[in-house]
């Protein structure tokens, strides 16, 4: 174990956690929206990308743009669901109805996919680069760099398109936004349908690192939930900072502390960062950043 | 080119208190007719009724007619694209946004037949000093120029008809003749305007018709030669002087 490698891997985590994250950012920022279910959507775009392989027998590219289209409208379907809590931002029953939505997934995809554990197969997982001490996958070089790209890409979308300019206007002022003529519940459905699309995205790409499980969405939604705050609440570029510090702290602290008590010192440093930033809490209004 | 804007029978109540209650407010088509009155009248619960806008969700019923068709109880979003805009009371400006950012939403320029679409470039002509702060966000602006941007915001939507809540609350006088002169000009252009307004006397400048709303009722309405001399208005407006 050299403590490079251990940097290395943190930031490869570190980049999972943000990408997972970047559509709860996105929800939190633009809409000032909770979404408890985002750990089994995650769930579930990993095992639609690996139940479409083991259907189609097509590649692995292909089951990622599958599942990504499948997220998206899990998150469609859920605006349409939620749409008056939505409208009205009644966080609590949000809270409340989105972890519902979380549970039903995941007995949905119990009982579609079996309780077993499996395999989501990339042929890039098994491709490794050596750099002297140090080395990681292809896969990994793949996250790391779509992870970017998708960051930047969002940057881009909020600060330079028409759409992003509208998510803009819904985020400070949804209802001064409809006197703009804009359709502020199609608003609202592109926000949604980007964080299914995204989290099924994040679930491809991270999910074959490890095997996976129906029940795995709940370690999920609290790292997203933690890469969030951590982050400020809903800032796009303090999600990517959060997530990345986030992966070099647990990879550090488990080499050099205790892997077993990292689970722990992650809920320590949520609190201490809630106890002593509460103001971060309020979303900020200029989350394109 | 212009709308003619018929009201009737509109009733807007905040849970069982009524608000307003006029029975009839038309405003004929390329005039400018302002509605004055104290505080809590009901000026701002009217006109958001109008456009089926509000914060609160009160209780609507009657009819909004643009140019005979029924628009009442449409979708704001509807309603703006249909050629009805408000500019709201307060705050009609996005902070977060730069001044070009608040403009870039805009009518498509084949709205449709009778409405006259605004580039940014147009609402710069008419604003030179938004273009100087094309780049500075609406919450940097002065209160002059977050009016002239809410103003401008609402020309890009390629209204037939504009409502306009006291948009000249706060102002310096030398803003407010500015920006009525502004509302004036884009009337004689041919725009319908409904304005909202507690500056009486820089109304009576532009306005062709003045009415005043007392407790939800319009208890006056007349061109604005007759109601300058209108006891009501001279007491309580124009400071008892004469008109
Ligand atoms: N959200 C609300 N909930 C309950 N009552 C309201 C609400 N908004 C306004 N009202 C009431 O409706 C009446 C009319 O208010 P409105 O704001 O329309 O008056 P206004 O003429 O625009 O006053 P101002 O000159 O102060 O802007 C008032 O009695 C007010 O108390
Ligand atoms: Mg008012």
């Amino acid at each position: 174990m050299n403590l490079l490698q251990q940097v290395v891997n943190g930031v490869i985590i570190g980049h999972a956690y943000a990408l997972v994250a970047v559509g709860w950012t996105m929800l939190l920022g633009a809409a000032r929206l909770v979404n408890f279910g985002h750990g089994q959507m995650y769930m579930v775009g990993a095992f639609v990308a690996w139940w479409f392989m083991r259907l189609t027998g097509l590649p692995y590219p292909v089951a990622v743009v599958a599942a990504v289209l499948v997220g998206a409208l899990i998150g469609a379907v859920m605006q349409r669901l939620l749409m008056r809590l939505t409208l009205s931002r009644d966080l609590v029953s949000l809270m409340i109805v989105t972890l519902g939505f979380g549970q039903m997934l995941e007995g949905a995809a119990g009982l579609t996919f079996g309780a077993r554990p499996q395999t989501l197969t990339s042929p890039f997982q098994s491709m490794t680069l050596h750099f002297g001490a140090i080395w990681f996958t292809v896969q990994d070089v793949i996250l790391v760099v779509a992870t970017l790209v998708v960051f930047l890409a969002l940057r881009l979308l909020l600060n330079a398109t028409k759409f992003g300019v509208a998510v803009r206007m819904v985020a400070e002022d949804p209802v001064l936004t409809r006197l703009a003529g804009i359709d502020i519940a199609r608003v609202y459905m592109g926000i949604f349908a980007f964080e299914g699309a995204a989290v099924a995205f994040a679930a491809t790409l991270v999910a074959p690192r490890t095997p996976i499980l129906t029940s795995m969405g709940f370690d999920q939604v609290v790292t997203t939930f933690v890469v969030v705050v951590l982050g400020g609440i809903g800032s796009v570029g303090g999600s990517y900072v959060a997530g990345l510090s986030l992966g070099l702290f647990t990879a550090l602290f488990g080499a050099l502390v205790s892997p077993a008590y990292t689970t722990a010192a992650v809920f320590a440093l949520l609190i201490a960062v809630m106890a002593l930033r509460p103001g971060q809490l309020a979303a900020s209004a200029n989350f394109a950043r | 080119m212009s709308a003619r804007l018929e009201i009737e029978n509109l009733r807007v109540a905040y849970g069982a208190s009524q608000a307003v209650a006029v029975d009839r407010l038309v405003v004929e088509p390329g005039t400018l007719a302002a509605v004055v009155g104290a505080n809590g009248a009901g000026k701002s619960t009217l006109v958001n009724a109008i456009a089926n806008w509000s914060r609160a969700a009160p209780r609507v019923e009657g009819a909004v007619r643009m140019d005979g068709e029924d628009i009442a109880g449409r979708a704001a979003h509807e309603i703006v694209k249909r050629g009805l805009q408000l500019v709201p009371e307060g705050r009609g400006v996005f902070m977060g946004l730069t001044v070009e950012e608040n403009l870039r939403e805009g009518a498509p320029s084949d709205a449709g037949p009778g409405r006259r679409s605004y580039s940014i470039d147009d609402v710069y002509e008419l604003f030179p000093r938004l273009r100087e702060r094309r780049s500075t966000a609406g919450g940097s602006l002065s209160g002059g120029e977050r009016q002239m941007l809410a103003v401008g915001r609402a020309l890009r939507m390629a209204p037939k008809s504009l409502l306009l809540d006291e948009p000249s609350i706060g102002l310096a006088p030398r803003f407010v003749a500015l920006l009525l002169r502004t509302i004036r000009s884009l009337v004689d252009d041919g725009l319908t305007v409904l304005l909202v307004e507690q500056n009486v006397r820089a109304a009576m400048e532009v306005t062709d018709v003045v009415h005043l709303l007392e407790r939800g009722r319009l208890i006056a309405s007349g061109p604005v030669d007759e109601m300058r001399d209108d006891p009501r208005i001279v007491e309580a407006y124009l400071g008892g002087g004469h008109g």
